[in-house]
């Protein structure tokens, strides 16, 4: 787990069994990119994951925040069924009820492993407009 | 917050009744551990004793802090008529557990092939995150699995039948439905029966280092100090976060749907008699069994690679499970409220059943003592028959990262006689003992409160860490 990216995503010292991090995007592609980066930046050295293959990922959500919950929540799953870390993320379509994104990443390599994150959770849980911009707060159980 | 604790004897403090809690807070601890407890952990028990159907006390147990909802080491029974079932409150990592086995071996006969064993033990035992297990199963075993538990392991020549005997619910909760799981947790839970996982899982060879009741470890086959017992700590994967995740949605809902009034979104509920509280409950248990299943089968393994190491039988180094016991769960279980016998969902999480004359295992910090304890009947009276689960965590993850190196950690723990080994050092670095709080506080409280008083104490000489 890194210290967070500046402008992309900055962890937060708070939690003693759990992880909370911030996500900022200047639109909603990047905050879904973001996200998952930092999400993957505490379950593998993100460094380490070579983008070798893609695969195309889709979720939906009733409104922005279900949806960039069931994004990372996705996310969360899709290391366990398709056994594969990601470091990169190319979101093709999203709005506030879908995303669409390519993921690129290899298959697991214990070594490069860092935590099982369990879940995310509503500790804290926001996602914010400000201006044209967005914030979000997103804390995981590990 | 902590300022309305009331100190009602050397080892409970009370959290008075008022405003809108429906019940008061029970808090088990020595003075060292209620000063280093958190406002906000005490705010998560006044949030609980909210929650309607609540059962006098809400408890929080030495090792508690600060959790999802609930503090990470406490117990909150509900009326089973009245109460509510809570996806919330059993937490993400169903029925993350213990199982101790014993060996005859003793521990100068041990660390003599540490480094042998601890490399076919990593070898043998899949660790890491997403790492996947030797085990192939198919739709029908999968769902055996979540039916039978622990039984599936034994029908299928992982473990025997005398380990069954050695597990809470005999490695099976009644009540599985598999038809409750969702398909995205099932595809989750078939690579990974008979995986370690990562995080604060561990699989750790100890040395008895004292015995305190000589009659009880005699009964667990414990006799003598300096024999190697092996202690595993793992749940049921990401088979049970994805139960744990699925429920936790469709709770948030029937909290609108029949109008529960929570204080705290985490805290996610449904009545007990409704759909959406049987149907977790249904689900839950296809997790615990998942589990049970899952340290079964680890234990199978484990004895392969005694037996390869040691060139013996594990019959003759005597590899019984001593006990195997749940973390996160929920239970119906019988407790006596106000002088009279009544049915209760209790919601244990980060804490141990302790009923009387049952063995109560407490796994300390890395490179710390854990302990063996036994339940009783004072447990029965006051804290509806639990106990603590390990020392508690008292720095964050992040926090441990940055305060620490897992090289360093791991020279340490050798300088100590321990041999350590992670998939990399960063997970040492997290689960650095001075993560934790001190184990000797946490069982100094449930021993002489007494409602776990302590058997035997082991020490780490060799651990494995996913």
């Amino acid at each position: 787990m890194e210290e967070g990216k500046k402008g992309k995503y900055k962890f937060i010292d708070e939690l003693k069994s759990d992880v909370l991090f911030e996500v900022y995007g200047k639109d909603l592609k990047e905050l879904f990119e973001n996200a998952a980066e930092a999400l993957f930046s505490v379950i593998c050295q993100l460094d380490k994951v070579k983008p070798k293959e893609a695969e195309e990922f889709e979720m939906k959500g009733e409104n922005l925040e279900g949806t960039f919950w069931n994004w990372l929540s996705g996310l969360i799953a899709i290391v366990d069924t398709e056994q594969k870390f990601y470091s990169k993320f190319e979101i093709e379509e999203v709005d506030e009820t879908h995303v669409r994104a390519k993921l690129w990443g290899e298959s697991i390599r214990p070594e490069i492993g860092e935590t099982v994150v369990k879940s995310i959770t509503n500790y804290r849980f926001s996602v914010e407009k400000k201006g044209k911009s967005y914030k979000a707060t997103i804390s995981l159980d590990i | 917050m902590k300022e309305k604790l009331k100190q009602i004897s050397e080892y409970e403090w009370m959290l008075p009744k008022e405003g809108k809690m429906n019940v008061s807070g029970l808090i088990i601890g020595n003075k060292a551990i209620i000063d280093g407890m958190e406002d906000d952990m005490i705010g998560q028990i006044v949030n609980v004793t909210q929650m309607p159907g609540i059962i006098e006390p809400v408890i929080a147990l030495p090792d508690a802090h600060f959790g999802y909802g609930l503090p990470m080491g406490s117990v909150a029974a509900f009326d089973a008529e009245k109460g509510v079932i809570s996806a919330g409150l059993c937490g993400f990592d169903i029925n993350c557990g213990i199982n101790s086995i014993r060996t005859n071996l003793t521990a100068e006969e041990v660390v003599e092939k540490m480094d042998e064993l601890i490399s076919a033990l990593f070898d043998a035992i899949p660790c890491g995150v997403g790492s996947k297990g030797k085990l192939r199963l198919d739709d029908k075993q999968l769902d055996e699995v979540m039916v039978k538990g622990a039984k599936w392991a034994v029908e299928n020549g992982y473990g025997v039948k005398e380990d069954l005997e050695s597990l809470e619910e005999k490695g099976m909760m009644e009540g599985a439905d598999t038809s409750k799981v969702s398909p995205l947790a099932k595809k989750r839970g078939k690579p990974q029966l008979g995986t370690l996982g990562a995080g604060n899982h561990f699989l750790e060879i100890q040395k008895v280092a004292d015995i305190y009741d000589e009659e009880f470890a005699k009964k667990l086959g414990i006799v003598k100090k300096d024999q190697v017992l092996i202690m595993l700590h793992c749940g049921s994967r990401g088979f049970g976060h994805q139960v744990a995740t699925d429920y936790l949605k469709i709770q948030e809902e029937a909290v609108k749907k029949y109008h529960i009034e929570i204080p705290d979104r985490q805290l996610a509920c449904a009545p007990v008699d409704s759909k959406e509280g049987q149907d977790y409950f249904a689900a839950m248990k296809c997790a615990v069994n998942y589990s049970f299943t899952n340290r079964i089968v680890m234990t199978h393994w484990i004895r392969e690679v005694f037996e390869k190491v040691f060139e013996k039988t594990w019959q003759e180094m005597d590899m019984h499970t001593v006990y195997g016991i749940c973390h996160n769960v929920v239970k119906l279980e019988e407790h006596v409220i106000d002088g009279k016998k009544k049915k209760v969902y209790v919601h244990r999480k980060g804490a141990t059943r302790a009923f009387p004359d049952i063995p109560v295992l407490v796994a300390g910090s890395m490179g710390t003592s854990s302990y063996i304890c036994k339940g009783t009947e004072t447990a029965m009276q006051k804290t509806f028959g639990s106990s603590c689960h390990g020392a508690g965590r008292a720095m964050s993850r992040h926090g441990a990262l940055k305060q620490f190196r897992g090289e360093k950690i791991q020279s340490e723990l050798a300088a100590k006689g321990i041999t350590a080994k992670a998939t990399h050092p960063k997970s040492l670095a997290e689960e650095a003992p001075l993560a934790y709080k001190d184990v000797e506080d946490v069982i100094d409280s449930v021993d002489k409160s007494g409602i776990s008083p302590k058997v035997v104490k082991v020490e780490p000489i060799g651990v494995c860490k996913g």
